[in-house]
């Protein structure tokens, strides 16, 4: 309240400027421009200019990984496929090329996981970074070269046939005096109820006439065990001699699928008996063993008119994390080289070996060397000079490396690079963006500037031409023109074109309905102005700012549809593509997920900063927000 | 006004004409396919289209009409000749055919014989079922979280949910698709992998439709959360608004009488244009997750290279998208009194 007090005498007030000259003065401050002015209010917006910054980095990664990178993406090489990220040295534990699976089945003879047959269980063996065998046992239906026990399945469809059998397909010859017997077991179901268990029966089949059968079990649903002596059988039966084969025969009914399930098939002979081995072969126990053992094993002497498969079989799962790199590139299966190959490399220098004493004075001298160790040696008798070795060495030198190699973002399913193919699929689409962009800019432009300082029928008439053909979904002019065209670079460029301008055209045209009555336009015009200077000496100035943001924004847009269009089956060949390899690596996703991770996270970063340099873009050009912070 | 309204539904009635006749003759104009199957199908389609006026049949072979597009087998000593008639005559009859029969063709490979229109009818009920789920979802989430957003402008909540929906508008579809695929069926195993098929129990079913309408409905909510903010952000700075609490409301009844109802004028038009829209759906998802609606018809019959479906599901994304456009404009002039739709300046 002290000012409301105060007293203000005449001499606290000066007059400014008595006794001066009024001039004009220089101002004091920078001229700026435009475009100045922009950029200074951009670098202010944080956020814009970490999307600037990202995009940048991006941009060149685009440019430069390609030209940089001697990774191979052209060649399919499908042993490298599907191998792990890497980054760091394996062992790391993060991002270090290995790769954790769960819940595989184990394949308990080797005591290595049952990865595909292409790899060696040697390889497999050393590539393990860790294993861990579940305790619990799983049953599976479907025959498994690595489950135990289990029962034979053999089904009849009633669709097909009316009966199938199931018999040894070996004759056996039986005396009624070797003391033959038959055990046979057979599953069970535990529910009973909806069990689909069928009518089978037991026989011995020595010729095809119904009374060359000695039936062990007629026709019923009986599931108990089986044991006969068949010596016994053929004397009841008043034969002295027969050469038959065991049959299971199962009944269909005409509503379902019918089985049974043999659990053990046990064929012996007493101490009289003359083809004890045949007996062995046609015997089983372990229905998984037997079924799997078609060609060395007794699964020869089975054969099955229908359908026969493994129920119940056990089998072991287990986690293991695996170094990818060193299941492809690491040791090597042995190689012999011969004397005059392994001197060569002893003669450069690379390494140095004492025959004489042999494989444990190998000593590797150089990285070139392409074995690690000697295994063995042949020496000759005569002369006593060496012949060959036999070698251990790494697959990469093999496969053309010089070092074992990493790759950032694993290979996909053709063994590329993913690093190398993402970005150089990025180039492209940048390429395709920026051209698409510069030329809808241009031709945009130049549409609606002309439609919109002439106006009227030229106006209207233009403008119901963009109506008809920005009603057309973009998606359909794209798949027309790749139809006709091809689906090739220049076709993409020519359709997106097509379908990009017409937004620049809106825009110039809305803008030059705003500024073109403005008196400065007025002023130049009676000053004798044409209308080419008109339009872009004094209007088009104004509307710059909005247009370069819509332009710049276009590049996302024009990826995207291209990405969109590759998930359409309507991608862009001949080229490398983002979306084609998105697209394409989609299938693989639950065996390597980084296929899809790393591509999704460069699009989706892509994007973001896109959108936030474009809206600092926006903001910076928007002369209403000029001096607002 | 309602001349307007007529103006503008005839002038999206000659766009919509003039599109079709182009993609009509574009289509046409691409390499013949042959239909599949045997004679007896073959005969049927060729004679199916003699009929229709798009193929020539003659007795014996003639070479002024191009290409032979196939040759009977001799019956009884008479073997018939197609050939193709030329595609502007092919296309008067074409819209003869539609206006006398509402006759859309026949597909070829696709399901041969089959009406273009049946097959269409047979699909859009998932398509559509589809986007109205996702729409009801999409749009309370989508304008509560801009509204929300926006009263707390500036704060840590509104920086964070612009932030998100940022973010989340910047990812592609197919990418959300992958990772929601990966998460949800592949990792956690809680939904299906692909879209149950129609005899599955009702649970499953409803089961398949979560993955769907989340990532259809994802977009849309951030979109309508970012303009729900913007205009409301905008309603709020208003003199108006100043005014209504100057004259004694309280903040609440300023909002929701005030600077909701005003903001909603904008948002209004894009709902129900969305609604129409979205009929369409998207053909990624429902091509990448098997669901059987018209967008995944379009990938299936450019890959059986049946264009005759293909040009009957293009008809209808563009009239589709035709009619949104004019919804959007006409709703503008019936919520906001003060635009004068068609006013002379």
């Amino acid at each position: 309240m002290a000012e409301q007090n105060r007293q203000f005498q005449s001499d606290d007030f000066v007059l400014v400027q008595q006794n001066k000259r009024i001039t004009d003065k220089k101002l004091d401050s920078k001229p700026t421009t435009f475009f100045k002015d922009a950029f200074r209010r951009f670098c202010k917006n944080k956020s814009s200019v970490v999307g600037a910054i990202i995009l940048s980095i991006l941009i060149l990664l685009a440019i430069f990984v390609p030209l940089l990178s001697s990774s191979n993406i052209t060649n399919v090489r499908t042993s490298e496929k599907f191998l792990a990220p890497k980054l760091f040295a394996a062992g790391t534990g993060f991002w270090d090329g290995t790769r954790k699976k769960e819940h595989v089945v184990y394949d308990a003879v080797n005591g290595v996981p049952a990865l595909s047959d292409k790899y060696s269980v040697e390889a497999i063996k050393k590539s393990l970074v860790s294993l861990k065998v579940e305790p619990e046992v799983s049953y599976i239906d479907a025959a498994s070269q690595y489950g135990t026990g289990g029962q034979i399945v053999v089904a009849t469809d009633a669709a097909v046939a009316d009966k199938d059998v199931y018999m040894s397909s070996k004759p056996i010859s039986f005396t009624n005096k070797g003391g033959y017997t038959l055990d046979i077991q057979f599953g069970q179901e535990e529910d009973v109820n909806a069990s689909k268990l069928g009518e089978y029966s037991v026989y011995l089949k020595s010729g095809d006439r119904p009374q060359d059968r000695l039936v062990i079990r007629d026709f019923s649903r009986d599931y108990s065990p089986i044991s006969v002596n068949i010596s016994d059988l053929m004397k009841d039966a008043g034969l002295s001699s027969m050469t038959a084969q065991v049959v299971f025969e199962v009944r269909s009914t005409p509503d379902a699928l019918r089985y049974i399930l043999i659990d053990s098939v046990k064929l012996s002979g007493g101490a009289r008996a003359k083809n004890l081995d045949v007996l062995e072969e046609v015997s089983f126990d372990n229905a998984t063993v037997m079924i799997n053992n078609s060609d060395t094993g007794s699964m020869a002497y089975w054969a099955c008119s229908g359908r026969k498969g493994i129920h119940n079989s056990e089998l072991y799962y287990c986690d293991y994390v695996i170094d990818t790199y060193m299941l492809v590139y690491g040791d090597a299966d042995l190689v012999t080289y011969s004397a005059t190959e392994f001197n060569a490399w002893v003669d450069q220098g690379l390494c140095s070996y004492d025959y004489k004493v042999g494989p444990e004075s190998f000593v590797r001298l150089s990285d070139d060397c392409p074995i690690d160790s000697v295994e063995s040696q042949t020496v000759l008798t005569v002369t006593k000079k060496l012949s060959s070795v036999t070698a251990r060495g790494y697959n990469y030198r093999k496969m053309g490396y010089d070092k074992m190699p990493s790759f950032i973002l694993g290979t996909d399913a053709s063994g590329f690079d993913l690093f190398k193919r993402a970005f150089a699929g990025l180039r492209t689409s940048l390429i395709l963006g920026v051209c698409t962009a510069a030329f809808c800019f241009v031709f945009g432009l130049i549409w609606g500037s002309i439609s919109g300082y002439f106006g009227g029928n030229v106006d209207l008439f233009m403008e119901r031409f963009c109506e008809i053909l920005s009603g057309v979904p973009w998606i359909v002019i794209m798949t027309l023109c790749i139809l006709h065209l091809g689906n090739n670079f220049i076709t993409f460029f020519l359709a997106l074109c097509m379908t990009g301008w017409m937004g620049t055209a809106a825009r110039t045209r809305t803008q030059f309905y705003r500024f073109k009555g403005r008196e400065y336009v007025l002023a130049s015009r009676t000053l004798g102005s044409s209308d080419i200077r008109l339009i872009f000496k004094h209007i088009l100035p104004n509307s710059m700012g909005t247009i370069i943001t819509s332009s710049v924004l276009m590049i996302p847009s024009v990826i995207f549809s291209e990405a969109t269009l590759a998930y359409l089956n309507l991608g862009l060949q001949g080229q490398q593509s983002f979306g084609v390899m998105m697209s394409t690596n989609q299938q693989y996703l639950s065996i390597s997920p980084n296929l899809v991770i790393f591509p999704a996270v460069i699009i989706a970063l892509m994007m973001i900063s896109f959108n936030l340099f474009g809206n600092g873009l926006r903001d910076a050009f928007n002369p209403s927000l000029k001096g607002s912070d | 006004m309602g001349k307007y309204v007529l103006k503008r539904i005839g002038l999206a009635f000659v766009t919509a004409f003039i599109i079709l006749s182009l993609t009509f003759i574009l289509i046409k104009l691409l390499p013949f396919q042959r239909p599949i199957g045997g004679d007896a199908q073959q005969i049927a389609y060729f004679d199916k289209q003699y009929s229709l006026g798009y193929v020539y049949r003659f007795e014996k072979e003639m070479t002024q009409y191009g290409e032979l597009l196939y040759k009977s087998p001799s019956d009884h000593g008479r073997a018939y000749y197609y050939y193709q008639v030329p595609v502007l005559e092919q296309y008067g009859n074409w819209l003869k055919n539609i206006v006398t029969r509402w006759d859309w063709g026949y597909s070829k490979t696709y399901q041969p014989n089959v009406a273009a229109s049946v097959i269409i009818m047979s699909r859009i009920g998932y398509s559509i079922r589809l986007n109205i789920i996702s729409v009801i979802f999409s749009v309370p989430i989508g304008i509560l979280l801009g509204i929300w957003a926006a009263l707390k402008k500036n704060t840590l909540t509104d920086h964070t949910i612009s932030t998100l929906v940022m973010v989340f508008i910047s990812i592609p579809s197919f990418v959300l698709i992958s990772f929601v695929l990966r998460i949800f069926c592949y990792s956690l195993d809680w939904l299906p992998s692909t879209w149950p098929p129609d005899t599955a129990p009702l649970g499953a079913r409803i089961k398949g439709y979560i993955i769907p309408v989340f990532c259809l409905s994802f977009g849309s909510i951030c979109g309508y959360c970012r303009f729900t903010r913007a205009e409301l952000c905008e309603v709020m700075e208003s003199d108006y608004l100043l005014l209504a609490r100057t004259k004694g409301l309280t903040r609440r009844q300023a909002i929701v009488r005030h600077a909701l109802k005003n903001a909603m004028v904008p948002i209004f038009p894009s709902i129900l244009a969305e609604f129409i829209g979205i009929l369409g759906g998207s053909m990624i998802l429902e091509s990448l997750y098997g669901i059987p609606g018209i967008g995944k018809l379009f990938v299936l019959s450019l890959n059986y290279k049946d264009y005759d479906i293909l040009f009957v599901d293009m008809a209808i994304f563009t009239t589709i998208s035709l009619l949104a456009g004019v919804v959007l404009d006409l709703s503008y002039g019936f919520i906001d009194p003060r635009i004068r739709m068609g006013a002379k300046k």
